[in-house]
């Protein structure tokens, strides 16, 4: 028994380490937020039940678009798109389900046609998909760096958004057609889904954005770490030329994990847009491209490519989650969060790659040669 | 096994980093657990962080000063509705009984401020989301700013002249508002005012739309600076251009070079807000709604659920003055 | 170097091993991979630090905790892989780390002035401010050299400095050395090619399983000797080898095949099934550009490849392998295997299909199994089929290469020197597979620049000089002169 325990916190080195950081901050943000009279299991805030529905629906949103970016990561790519991505398909997303006079002008506006929500969202993970797929021709087929062509990314898309909304911001509301399914679905919990209601008891508060991403999860879990594709999306990070040299189309592969990538985004997007009841699309989703990319180291992927796991990056993505979860819970200044969440990333890693000696390493005085 | 020791002397490293770290960042803020009876919990949150609310907070903590059953959390936002409403939903956790929000985009986010406003009192600040159910709304009447203005320019120029006006996004509503004013007020007079440039928030274009001005009406009399970075960047062209005893300038808001300007008579006049009294005023009616039990209409809420908070007109010699008084607010919080 | 001994983790890497050399002395280390004599090295050039043991230079004890200590000693290192950086030119390589300033910036008129002498003692003809790229390996590793001499090495480190220099560069190297050694400079020298050893060594010491085997001085140096301490017992020599296969004729051809790096020529041959095509030449002459086009990694420019009469499709890998043309490639830390992957992961990663299950999802079982097998049928020496291929010494890493293939149908088999930095015990084991091959039917194709398994492999060879075949020689017509001959143009035609 111990013994497999231990063979098994040896296979996942990583995410056994990081779980344990993970259960510290939790620990610690526990213990901190205890308070008398707050209804959470040991009077702590963060137990509140409101609290760990905050949480979950925030980690489904995260967590996809994360999943996705550490695909992309695994084959030693990167995506810096997402948060600029997320912004433009949301804007799209809202002019789809707006009628054309209440929105602002522009080229854009004028061309997309109302349609109902749900088809909507079929146009959005459409293009969402043909923009990852096209992110990763450029990278596979023609062999363009990708951190230059998502960088590009990054900043057109985030650009095409503000134009085509002509800098001011898009709201849900504006809708003329009944949204309130769509609001369910992408901000209510599986309660308000089944029974119109979230009050039935602990199932029925899980967030639908969690129920995604366990969805996500599972599927992503099996493609990757039991499926031709995801094998060789391990080889191609691993060592791309002999992969190739092993008759695997290494551009295709790294195509359609771009193409993962894009399609876990736009998905994201949706309950993303919701969440915010609106699009500024300066700010919408701004630096989420770095979240995922954190979430993804923290939870084992290399930025060399061919490491990584998706239980791994759940368990960045959660870290990163209850760390701001943490901050704000405290009460620590605002402004000291992104702060203390780089602290963290980093002690994290640090140990994670040298224990203490990366401690006393760091500050050991460098021997005088003579 | 030796992996497993490993795997505790790092978890055991880890928590040691972590608990330092978190000791460190409670030293030196955090939650303030003060001893004695418990305090009831206030928040205020910003749309993002400005000099503004830091005059806010000013008034803000003076609130907090003057009563011993109040603590207020002071929140900035990021400029983004998904950042406001993570802290809210962490303030709402934390059991907070009021908040005092700037939304930053207040029509998109009815439906999460009638969800805080279910759990905690809500009003809004500096920007009004109308149809929400928020108790009600403090802020400024940028019309009367706007009319503020055109009284300044009446004074500065008695005998009339063309006027241009200055803003970086000309369909935002204190732009379009204190446009309105400035035009109703000037209306009849021999003021003309031509029209409204504007610079989308790029300080060079706002610069060379001062300086095409003077060079496209060389008659120019009078220009108005509609947000707070206009007015020192019409100085600027007009010092430039040498004019300065020609053209009249009127700015809004408390920027510091505005201020010294307008003693030195460069600058005719400005007119402030007074973010102070928003803090202030914000806090004192929240208390009195959570813990006194007080509805809007007892602390002389107009009808409209919309309290205006006057704008000041500073002039001639009163510009350092301001300018110090900015500097204690700010001085003030830390 | 007295007693050492250094541990790694799980094993034992060297058990009181003793070392000396005296100035001006030329040793040659040998001994199969894995005998610890890189570990050994390493310890001497500052890289591991012994667990126990001392160290002595010039009668002193000397800690060596540092690269940098170990050239403060006087220990120059010349790696294996060229620690170089060819976008640099050679005087910056020489001196890089220690660059002279003058005013804070670099002054690089000194260091062209100070590296002219050392190339000059080396018989290196190139200006300073060359670029390294522009040079061929062998003088890149006289830089290399150049490098540990300007930083007034007593003691030059020579591992495997051969292994990738032309026939006339490794003779020039080996002058060098001689050289070095009159100059009072000793001169340890790690290699496999027991031929070079031979003729430049003053004293052989070999190593064998981390402990010492024994030593030759100069007069008892002989290939057979070598052989016996590295292994232990006396090995066969390469045995002469005489075929006895009924050859299935045109089983692969080649046609017209046209590379990237010689677009003006064109190459025809073929190879019947059950025959061993032995490639000869020089470095760049264009055999491993050739065997790349033909497997469709780098594809043709123009031509043909043919197995069984069908012809395939120009430049695709996939369809080689379909079709039962593999590559066991030069290079197999880069593009023979996924180093970090398990042995089972690299074994299927070309067949990967076969093993999955209508969704796509690998049936592991199945996939182990195959693996298992092969581990099993090639001897490969590993703990598990689950070890990393990184951890596996160079032979059994080749091994896995052609696992991957044989796992599969194989027709045709282009090896591209098999046995490169593979210690000699191995290198017979993968001579046996080869012909095991060619036995089964399988056309193989194999490609080396070490004359003895060209020799002592191929049923035919063909020799290639820049692009083109410039002769053809069989079993009766074998030799190493005739190859050279050929290798260095053959015949004017």
């Amino acid at each position: 028994m111990t013994n497999s325990i231990v063979n098994f916190a040896n296979q996942h080195r990583r995410e056994t380490g990081m779980l344990g950081l993970l259960f510290i901050l939790v620990s610690i943000t526990t213990i901190g937020t205890i308070e008398e009279g707050i209804e959470g299991l040991f009077n702590s805030m963060f137990l509140t039940p409101d609290n760990l529905k905050n949480l979950a629906r925030t980690i489904g949103i995260y967590g996809i678009f994360s999943i996705g970016v550490g695909i992309v990561i695994i084959t030693a790519g990167i995506d810096l798109s997402v948060g600029s991505l997320m912004a433009l398909l949301g804007v799209i997303f809202l002019y789809f389900v707006t009628p054309p006079g209440t929105r602002p002008d522009s080229a854009l506006a004028r061309g997309i046609p109302e349609v109902s929500w749900p088809v909507a969202v079929f146009w959005i993970l459409v293009i969402g998909t043909l923009v990852g797929f096209l992110h990763g021709l450029l990278v596979g087929k023609l062999k363009l760096q990708a951190f230059v062509v998502t960088l590009c990314g990054l900043l057109s898309y985030r650009g095409l958004a503000r134009f085509y909304a002509n800098d001011t911001t898009v709201n849900v509301g504006d809708a003329s057609q009944d949204l309130s399914m769509a609001r369910k679905l992408g901000d209510g919990s599986l309660g308000d889904v089944l029974y119109g209601n979230a009050e039935k008891g602990m199932l029925h508060n899980v967030p639908m954005t969690f129920i995604y991403l366990i969805v996500f999860a599972v599927v992503a879990t099996i493609v990757l770490h039991r499926s031709v594709l995801g094998r060789y999306i391990f080889a191609t990070g691993r060592n791309e030329l002999a992969t190739k040299y092993s008759g695997v189309n290494t551009g295709m592969v790294i195509a359609i994990a771009y193409l993962i990538a894009g399609f876990c985004t736009a998905f994201a997007a949706i309950p993303f847009c919701i969440y915010t009841g609106s699009v500024q699309p300066a700010t919408h989703g701004a630096f989420f491209e770095l979240y995922a990319i954190a979430a993804a180291v923290l939870g084992g992927c290399s930025l060399r490519g061919g490491e990584g796991s998706i239980p791994g990056i759940l368990i960045g993505t959660t870290i990163l989650i209850v760390l701001r979860n943490m901050v704000n819970l405290m009460g620590y200044p605002t402004p000291l969060s992104d702060a203390i969440t780089g602290g963290v990333i980093f002690i994290g890693v640090l140990v994670d790659q040298h224990g203490a000696t990366g401690f006393k390493r760091l500050f050991k005085r460098k021997p005088k040669a003579a | 096994m030796t992996l497993m020791t490993s795997l505790i002397s790092r978890s055991a490293f880890c928590f040691l980093a972590l608990t330092c770290v978190t000791s460190i960042l409670t030293s030196c803020g955090g939650s303030k657990k003060s001893g004695g009876k418990k305090k009831v919990r206030l928040a205020f949150v910003t749309n993002a962080s400005a000099d503004f609310w830091a005059y806010a907070q000013a008034g803000i903590r003076q609130a907090e000063a003057e009563f011993d059953d109040i603590e207020v959390e002071f929140k900035v936002g990021d400029g983004s509705a998904a950042k406001q409403r993570e802290l809210c939903e962490a303030l709402l956790v934390r059991g907070v009984k009021g908040i005092a929000i700037s939304p930053t985009n207040p029509s998109g986010q009815k439906e999460m401020l009638n969800e805080w406003a279910e759990k905690a009192a809500l009003i809004t600040v500096d920007s009004d989301a109308v149809d929400s159910n928020r108790k009600f709304y403090l802020g400024t009447d940028n019309v009367a700013a706007g009319r503020q203005a055109g009284e300044l320019l009446k004074e500065a120029l008695p005998n009339g002249g063309k006027v241009m006006a200055f803003v970086g996004l000309g369909d935002q509503a204190n732009a379009v508002e204190r446009y309105r004013g400035l035009k109703e007020a000037v209306e009849g007079t021999k003021i003309e005012i031509i029209d409204l440039r504007t610079d989308e928030v790029d300080f060079g274009k706002a610069r060379r739309n001062a300086e095409d001005t003077l060079t496209n009406y060389p008659d120019i009399a009078g220009m108005v600076g509609l947000w707070s970075y206009n007015a020192p960047l019409i100085l600027e062209a007009v010092r430039d251009k040498g004019v300065l005893d020609q053209v009249k300038i009127i700015g809004f808001d408390e920027d510091p070079r505005t201020l010294k300007a307008i003693d030195k008579g460069e600058i005719h006049g400005t007119v402030v807000q007074k973010p102070y009294e928003f803090g202030y005023q914000a806090i004192v009616a929240l208390r009195a709604m959570v813990i006194e039990g007080k509805t809007p209409k007892d602390l002389e809420i107009p009808a409209t659920n919309q309290k205006f908070i006057e704008t000041l007109v500073i002039r001639k010699g009163e510009g350092l003055n301001y300018l110090k008084k900015c500097e204690a607010w700010k001085a003030s919080i830390k | 170097m007295e007693n050492i001994t250094k541990r790694f983790p799980g094993v034992v890497a060297l058990e009181q091993v003793r070392f000396e050399i005296c100035e001006g002395e030329i040793v040659a280390l040998i001994g199969e991979n894995g005998a610890g004599k890189s570990t050994l090295m390493n310890i001497l050039g500052g890289v591991h630090q012994p667990d126990e043991g001392e160290i002595e230079v010039a009668g002193q004890a000397a800690k060596i905790r540092s690269v940098s200590d170990a050239n403060a000693l006087g220990v120059g290192f010349v790696h294996q892989e060229l620690n170089i950086l060819d976008n640099l030119d050679v005087g910056a390589n020489v001196y890089l780390g220690r660059e002279p300033r003058r005013l804070g910036l670099i002054n690089r008129r000194k260091i062209a002035a100070d590296t002219r002498p050392y190339l000059e003692v080396l018989g290196l003809d190139v200006d300073p401010e060359t670029p390294l790229a522009a040079l061929s390996i062998g003088q890149q590793q006289m830089v290399e050299i150049a490098k540990a001499l300007s930083k007034d090495a007593k003691i030059i480190i020579m591992d495997e400095p051969t292994s990738s220099l032309t026939l006339s560069e490794t003779e020039r190297l080996l002058e060098v050395i001689h050289d070095l050694g009159k100059n009072g400079i000793a001169v340890i020298y790690i290699s496999h090619r027991l031929g070079e050893v031979n003729q430049c060594a003053d004293r052989v010491v070999a190593l064998r399983d981390g402990c010492n085997a024994g030593e030759l001085r100069r007069e008892e140096i002989n290939h057979d000797a070598m052989v016996r301490l590295m292994v232990g017992r006396d090995l066969e020599r390469t045995p002469s080898h005489v075929s006895t296969r009924a050859l299935d004729s045109k089983r692969f051809t080649v046609s017209n095949l046209r590379s990237s790096l010689y677009p003006n020529r064109k190459v025809s041959f073929e190879v019947a099934g059950g025959e061993i095509l032995g490639m000869a030449g020089l470095v760049g002459a264009g055999r491993s550009e050739l065997a790349q086009a033909a497997f469709g990694v780098d594809p043709p420019l123009e031509g043909c490849v043919n197995i069984d009469g069908a012809s395939l499709k120009r430049g695709s890998v996939k369809e080689s392998i379909r079709a039962g043309l593999y590559l066991a490639p030069e290079d197999r830390k880069q593009t023979g295997l996924v180093l970090e992957f398990e042995i089972i992961q690299n074994i299927t990663l070309a067949s990967l299909g076969s093993y999955a299950s209508r969704f796509g999802l690998i049936d592991r079982d199945a996939e182990r199994a195959e693996a298992e097998r092969q581990v099993e049928s090639l001897r490969i020496k590993t703990p598990s089929a689950c070890t990393a291929a990184i951890n596996l010494s160079g032979g059994n890493q080749q091994k896995v290469v052609l696992g991957k293939w044989l796992s599969m149908n194989p027709k045709v088999i282009i090896f591209d020197e098999p046995t490169r930095g593979i210690d000699v015990g191995a290198k017979n084991e993968i001579y046996k597979l080869i012909r095991k091959l060619a036995e089964r039917g399988v056309a193989i194709w194999m490609i080396s620049s070490d004359m003895e398994e060209v020799l002592g492999v191929s049923d035919r060879i063909v020799v290639m000089h820049e692009g083109r075949i410039s002769g053809e020689l069989q079993r009766d017509a074998f030799g190493e002169e005739a190859i050279m001959h050929l290798a260095v143009g053959g015949p004017k035609t």
